[in-house]
């Protein structure tokens, strides 16, 4: 009993407080049949931003599991079997865009074929707002240890565009926003109390997603 | 003590050195997907010089060591999957010039040339991304002679890199880069204005219609 109070203790303290807030924009209604998939694609630009591969593996996971799991297309597979249609600077940039990409030939059968219902494009990122503190590590022959404290403040920002592939039109658009700090403090040995504000993004907008693909 | 200091100043000499001395082999690995766009109706030849088959890029940057980058073998393999998929049919040619019996088979002539290779890595952009770019010379001929292409095509990437792992995310990178020059090539080989018209004239025109 002891052991589990302690751990209980020890997992609130050392996480740190997230703040998440999560908008809906929805223009037409949606519904997801069992045979019918989603893909999940990261935005790629060749500017100093990009959506991390770990929060789209995030938000498959998460979509992919629980109570009412939504079918996944995996994005390297649906990447590969649309080369060269979905790489970084060859992928429609909108719902327009993407029905004059299904004028060429093979594209909207290999859709079909995949089941694939909606896609959903996520844009944004996890960055580092601010910083602070003093912490350094000593060791030596006589021993060391870890003293100060330290502090970085995360803002997790995105948001995802769902188009609908039967209508090829923009279904709608969620966006989650967390933030939270975390510390990093030295008492000889180094104590991190970590926000994850990436996460708390990841798991929200996973929650908006699967209840917009599945309420009509 | 004092042996002590001494043993500290020359294990910290040799570590600084195994760290910047030492040498990164970078794997490039990745799959090789079929484009999906419509075949130009005709048979080409197609040469890769030697430089273009073993390509491999090195080099040393100061605080990193050195980092070496063997992509030949992924982009020969990547190059040969594409010109079939854009084409009818493709000859691989051993010298740049065919002997008649072959160019009387043949309406084209092909030639892709690696001209440079770079990369960032963190360290260096001061990104959480390990970059990496291709230059690609794609000259084309039919067999009267005339050029039908001297484009230059440039295929970018880049992956997310850690403090470890920068390897793999180096790889990533230059796999992602060889893919984005693929797709520059797949599509916008017919927008070259000779290319338009060669293709014309082999009967494109047709099958659009």
């Amino acid at each position: 009993m002891k052991t589990k109070v302690l751990v209980l203790v020890s997992a609130f303290v050392l996480s740190g407080c997230v703040t998440a807030r999560v908008e809906e924009q929805r223009s037409s209604s949606t519904g997801i049949r069992t045979e019918e998939a989603l893909v999940i694609l990261g935005r790629a630009s060749y500017n100093d931003r990009e959506t991390e591969v770990s929060f789209t593996d995030c938000l498959a996971d998460a979509l992919s599991s629980g109570d009412a799991p939504v079918t996944l297309v995996d994005q390297d597979e649906f990447k590969d079997s649309l080369y060269p249609w979905f790489e970084p600077r060859t992928a429609p940039a909108s719902s327009d865009e993407l029905a004059d990409l299904f004028q060429q030939p093979g594209v909207a059968e290999q859709i079909q074929q995949s089941n694939i219902r909606y896609l959903a494009w996520i844009d944004g990122d996890t960055i580092t707002v601010d910083r602070g503190g003093s912490f350094s590590c000593t060791i030596s022959t006589f021993g060391g240890g870890c003293f100060g404290m330290t502090y970085w403040e995360e803002d997790a920002s995105y948001e995802a565009s769902i188009w609908d592939l039967e209508s090829l039109t923009t279904a709608g658009a969620i966006s989650a926003d967390a933030n939270g700090t975390s510390y990093l403090a030295g008492l000889v040995v180094p104590v991190p109390i970590l926000a994850r504000p990436g996460n708390a993004a990841c798991k929200a907008l996973a929650t908006q997603l699967r209840s917009f693909l599945t309420d009509a | 003590m004092k042996n002590l200091v001494v043993f500290s100043l020359l294990a910290t000499l040799v570590f600084t050195g195994a760290l910047t001395g030492c040498t990164t082999t970078v794997s490039v690995e990745g799959s090789i997907p079929t484009p999906l766009v419509r075949k130009i109706p005709a048979n080409v030849g197609i040469y890769y010089d030697e430089t273009f088959k073993t390509f491999q890029h090195t080099e040393a940057l100061e605080a990193e060591g050195t980092w070496k980058i063997p992509l030949g073998d992924k982009n020969l393999m990547f190059f040969r999957n594409l010109m079939a998929s854009l084409f009818d049919s493709v000859i691989e040619l051993p010298n740049p010039q065919p002997g008649a019996e072959v160019a009387a088979n043949i309406d084209a002539v092909i030639i892709p040339q690696i001209e440079k290779y770079g990369f960032l890595t963190p360290g260096l952009s001061g990104l959480k991304f390990f970059s990496a770019s291709i230059h690609y010379r794609i000259t084309m001929v039919d067999m009267a002679g005339n050029e039908l292409a001297d484009w230059t095509v440039v295929g970018y990437g880049k992956s997310e890199g850690g403090a470890f792992g920068g390897d793999s995310a180096l790889g990533n990178a230059t796999m992602l880069a060889i893919r984005d020059g693929g797709a520059r090539i797949s599509i916008g080989l017919t927008d070259q204005p000779e290319v338009a018209k060669w293709v014309e004239r082999q009967g494109e025109t047709d099958n659009e219609n």
